[in-house]
């Protein structure tokens, strides 16, 4: 007999949860290994469960399936993920389906078992692509750091600023600072209306700053909401800079 | 475009000519207006070719003014040309080609140009306005079709009735009747008038439907027992405002919320209040996603009680609101 493999299903619904573990239970190869109703139970159950496959809703409340899927992706050996959805929005159906596993609503046998079979870890690049036709639509709401092997989520309204070091970005936020794998490209182009560039380096929320100073040898500097140090302006981002500030009043 | 504005000064000129002449110079007269009407159609169509961006900002009555100032003083202009066309070739046979009486023959032209210009721009007016009116028509059709079915919640209720049909068949039963029920209004009631007490029945069904998806996350608390339910309002009208409540609402909020349906009567007027929380993330999606719906249910109150329904939506402090007002019918 073939070992038996873990998977995690997670969707908002109760009836729409009630039916994928119904359809998984008739499939001997597979098993179950929990139910969740949010994306943030999810996360907490795939790190301690370790399940081969995640199925996944992508509407959700709180952190959609394509925030989770993003999070996850940071462990150290991440779950294969299929998403499962109503309507086919985010057009996922446009992807090689050996790529993006994905499944519509109400989802037949078949399909799900075919899906189980070709289940994969999602790219990067996949992920980056997928969030691209999200956006907008939903918005991450969290930045995933990893530490030893867990993930920490950092809600994106507590964060004051990103930091550009030598190989990691560091967020900084109400709850101290923490290492991330995104870029600031990338976070400057998910969250453009909520960061702005000060520096070459440098991210900083838009509602965190306080002010923005000149000291005596003419340099800029901005003050942040509970940040003791400031941080520097270059020369050629005052000018934006001073846009936004202005936009925000 | 050109050879249109050629042929309508032609046939004016023709018409000025029959008017005018005695019969005698028929021929001399025709070749004399259409130098005029010619030149006049020509020019002023260019000019205010050259000007339609600048007129296209304009309001209405604005390019109408400057259009007509255009095309009279175009008129002055080519009637002094023609005076002293005349004058400088002299007598003999051509002058019977150009005008004598100076005076006269400019207040003329002027008075049947400004009366032909207001004439033509009332036509172009008008005829603009109808293919507005058409293109309204086409796409409110469209939006009207788009609101009322919308993709997910289908999807989502196949989905539930699915789970059901295993785990209690007399509620996935309840909710097949249930979501025929509403499509056949959907398809059926759109743009009819439907009593209030029909209306509320409908929009319990859709309410049912959505309580088996979404558990307690949803609650729906109604408050309508003042209204005279015989009132009449065009159908969906307020199904679709707890469809919104629900999808940019309660579905996307964690710990699920409140609905409420208000209505309050006086006078013969009915006011009825829909609001649900919103989360704080979210404002700009939801205003885009509920635009459609909104503009749709507005046309259609407007339509119906010739503009004295009306639908306001405003969103404060979390929560948001959407007030139907019309009379009692």
């Amino acid at each position: 007999m073939t070992r038996e493999r873990s998977l995690l299903i997670v969707d908002d619904e109760a009836p729409a949860r009630e039916r994928l573990q119904r359809l998984v239970d008739a499939l001997p190869e597979w098993k179950c290994v929990g139910v969740c109703g949010t994306g943030a139970e999810a996360i907490r159950h795939v790190e301690q469960q370790r399940p081969v496959v995640v199925l996944l809703d992508i509407r959700m409340p709180g952190m959609s399936g394509v925030e989770v899927a993003r999070h996850l992706s940071r462990l150290e050996s991440p779950p294969a993920v299929i998403f499962t959805t109503a309507y086919d929005e985010y057009a996922l159906e446009a992807f090689d389906s050996r790529a993006v596993g994905y499944l519509l609503k109400p989802v037949r046998r078949e399909r799900l078992e075919s899906a189980l079979e070709h289940a994969g870890r999602l790219s990067d690049a996949l992920l980056s692509e997928i969030n691209l036709r999200t956006r907008g639509f939903d918005q991450r709401r969290h930045v995933a750091a990893r530490m030893r092997g867990e993930l920490k989520l950092i809600p994106i309204s507590e964060i004051r600023y990103f930091h550009a070091e030598q190989k990691y970005v560091s967020v900084h936020h109400a709850g101290g600072a923490d290492l991330i794998e995104d870029s600031l490209k990338q976070l400057e182009e998910e969250f453009p209306d909520r960061f702005v560039r000060i520096h070459r380096s440098m991210l900083v929320a838009v509602d965190a700053i306080e002010a923005l100073e000149k000291d005596a040898a003419g340099g800029y500097h901005v003050r942040l909401r509970e940040v003791a140090t400031t941080l520097p302006v270059s020369r050629r981002q005052v000018t934006e800079l001073r846009d936004r500030l202005r936009a925000r009043r | 475009m050109v050879l249109a504005v050629v042929l309508v000064s032609e046939l004016l000129a023709f018409v000025f000519t029959l008017v005018r002449s005695g019969g005698t110079d028929f021929l001399t007269e025709l070749a004399r207006i259409s130098m005029l009407m010619q030149w006049l159609g020509l020019t002023s169509a260019a000019l205010l070719c050259l000007l339609r961006v600048p007129l296209g900002r304009a309001s209405t009555a604005a390019a109408t003014v400057v259009a007509l100032g255009i095309v009279l003083v175009n008129i002055l202009i080519l009637s002094i040309a023609m005076i002293w066309a005349g004058r400088r070739l002299g007598a003999g046979e051509t002058l019977s080609m150009f005008p004598g009486e100076t005076w006269l023959f400019m207040l003329r032209n002027l008075v049947i140009g400004a009366i032909v210009t207001a004439l033509l721009l009332r036509y172009f007016f008008v005829s603009h306005q109808w293919r507005l009116h058409v293109q309204a028509e086409a796409r409110s059709r469209i939006d009207a079709l788009q609101a009322r079915i919308r993709p997910h919640f289908l999807f989502n209720s196949m989905n539930t009735i699915a789970s059901l049909t295993r785990s209690d068949p007399d509620q996935a039963e309840q909710a097949v009747e249930d979501l025929a029920d509403l499509f056949r209004a959907t398809l059926n009631d759109a743009g009819r008038l439907l009593t209030l007490k029909e209306e509320f029945e409908l929009t319990r069904v859709y309410q049912r439907i959505e309580m088996l998806r979404l558990g307690d996350r949803l609650r729906v608390d109604w408050d309508v027992s003042g209204l005279p339910m015989r009132a009449r309002l065009p159908g969906l009208t307020i199904q679709p405002l707890l469809e919104n409540a629900i999808y940019h609402g309660i579905e996307r909020l964690d710990e699920g919320g409140l609905v409420t349906i208000v209505g309050q009567c006086s006078n013969d007027k009915i006011e009825i209040n829909v609001t649900n929380p919103v989360g704080a993330a979210e404002g700009d999606q939801i205003r885009q996603g509920h635009q459609l719906a909104v503009n749709n249910i507005r046309e259609r109150l407007q339509l119906a009680f010739d503009g004295r329904g009306s639908l306001e939506v405003a969103e404060s402090g979390g929560t948001y609101r959407a007030t139907v007002r019309f009379p009692v019918i």
